[in-house]
C-alpha cells in the first residue's frame, strides 16, 4: 500500500510565489497531498491558494514559521498521513526534488530525510553570516550526535507521523538545528538528500531582521534545553 | 535605620498595601499577583521595622550595611518577579498558540466534512 504523504507550505505574504509553487507540486509531486499554512498573511497569499482549490489552513494572526510547520503536523497526524514534507512557498525549493526526498525517505531506515544543499562536499554558499552559521551549527551538530549534517537550516524535509508525534510535544523553533539534535539524542535515525535550491525571486524571507540576530541565540539555547532533556532521559532510563 | 526612616518606609509601606488591595477589589488586579506584592511589601515593612533581623540576616549574607542587604533582597525578589512574569507571559503565549492552531485546522475539518457532506448528497 503507498503511503499517505502530505506536503504541508508555510506561507506568509507569499502572493508573488505561492501560485507557481502549488502548480509545481501538481506537475511533479502530483500523487502527493497538499496543505498551505497561511500565517495569517496580509496580502492575497489565501485567496490565491483558495482560487486554485488547493487546502489551506488559516492563521488569524502571524505566529512565524516554526508554529505554521507544527500547525501542519498537527493535522497531518488528525488526517493519519504517514509522511510530512516540509516545503518552501518562497519558490526556492524544486518540486521535482519532492519524489525524489520522499523515495530517500521510503527507501532508507531513516525517520527524517533532510533535503541538503551542502552534502556531497558541495560548498556552502551564500552571505558570509550564512556560511558561518552552517559552519558553527553543522559543527555544533557533530560535536553533540556523533556526525555531521550539512545543511542544518534547510526547510526541505520528509519525516515519518512518528517523527511527528515525538516533536510537537517539544520545544522547537524553525525546526532546524534544535530538531535535529533532539531527533537524534531520542534515538532516531536522519539522513542527507542532495537537492538544489533556487534563488529567492519575490517577497521576502520569513525571517526578518530581528529574527536573524536572535536566531543563533535560540537555536544555542534550544540545542541546550534538547542536549539536557537528552541527558534526564538517558539517566531515567 | 532611624526611627523617622522606618515610620517613613512604613507609611510608604501602607499606602501600597491599601492601593494592592483596591487593585484587587475593583479587579483591575489578579489575586494571586496581588499576594506576591502583599508578601513583598509585608515583608519589607517587616524587615525594616525589627531591626535585629535586618542585623542577623546581614550577617547572614556576608554584607557590611543593612542597606546593602536591602538592596539585594530588593534585586533577588525583582529577578524572582521577571522570571515569574516571563513565566506567565510564555504560558499565555503557548495557550494563544494553541487556540490560533486548533481554529484553522478546526476551520479546515469543518470545511472538509461540510464538502463530504455535500458530495454524499449529490451522489
Amino acid at each position: 500500500m503507498n503511503p499517505k504523504v502530505l506536503i504541508v507550505i508555510p506561507a506568509y505574504n507569499e502572493e508573488r510565489s505561492i501560485a507557481n509553487v502549488l502548480a509545481g507540486l501538481r506537475q511533479y509531486a502530483p500523487e502527493f497531498d497538499r496543505v498551505v499554512i497561511n500565517d495569517g498573511s496580509r496580502d492575497a497569499t489565501g485567496s490565491i491558494v483558495l482560487e486554485m482549490g488547493e487546502k489551506q489552513l488559516r492563521h488569524v494572526s502571524n505566529l512565524g514559521y516554526g508554529r505554521a510547520l507544527q500547525t501542519g503536523l498537527k493535522y497531518a497526524l488528525i488526517q493519519t498521513y504517514d509522511i510530512v514534507v516540509s516545503f518552501d512557498a518562497d519558490g526556492q525549493h524544486r518540486p521535482e526534488d519532492v519524489p525524489g526526498l520522499v523515495n530517500a525517505l521510503l527507501d532508507s531506515d531513516a525517520d527524517m530525510v533532510i533535503g541538503s544543499r551542502y552534502c556531497d562536499a558541495r560548498p556552502y554558499s551564500g552571505s558570509f553570516s550564512r556560511k558561518l552559521g552552517q559552519i558553527l551549527f553543522s559543527f555544533l551538530t557533530r560535536l553533540l550526535i556523533g556526525w555531521r549534517i550539512f545543511d542544518t537550516s534547510s526547510g526541505f524535509k520528509a519525516f515519518r507521523a512518528s517523527v511527528c508525534e515525538e516533536i510537537l510535544g517539544k520545544t522547537f523553533w524553525d525546526f532546524h538545528t534544535e530538531t535535529i539534535v533532539r531527533l537524534s539524542l531520542m534515538g532516531f535515525r536522519i539522513k542527507e538528500h542532495p537537492i538544489v535550491v533556487r534563488e529567492r525571486l519575490h517577497g521576502y524571507s520569513m525571517h526578518s531582521l530581528i529574527s536573524i540576530i536572535e536566531y543563533p541565540f535560540k537555536t544555542l539555547l534550544l540545542i541546550a534545553a534538547a542536549t539536557m532533556d537528552g541527558f534526564l532521559e538517558r539517566r531515567a532510563r | 535605620m532611624s526611627i523617622q526612616g522606618i515610620i517613613f518606609i512604613d507609611i510608604l509601606g501602607l499606602g501600597f498595601l491599601i492601593l494592592i488591595i483596591n487593585l484587587v477589589r475593583t479587579h483591575r488586579l489578579y489575586v494571586g499577583y496581588g499576594i506576591i506584592w502583599l508578601l513583598a511589601v509585608t515583608g519589607l515593612m517587616v524587615l525594616v521595622s525589627l531591626q535585629p533581623l535586618l542585623a542577623f540576616i546581614t550577617a547572614f549574607v556576608g554584607a557590611r550595611f543593612p542597606a546593602s542587604t536591602l538592596s539585594l533582597l530588593a534585586f533577588v525578589f525583582i529577578f524572582g518577579v521577571l522570571i515569574f512574569f516571563s513565566i506567565q507571559l510564555s504560558q499565555i503565549s503557548a495557550r494563544q498558540i494553541d487556540i490560533i492552531q486548533s481554529m484553522a485546522i478546526n476551520e479546515r475539518l469543518e470545511q472538509e466534512e461540510k464538502a463530504e457532506n455535500k458530495e454524499r448528497q449529490d451522489s
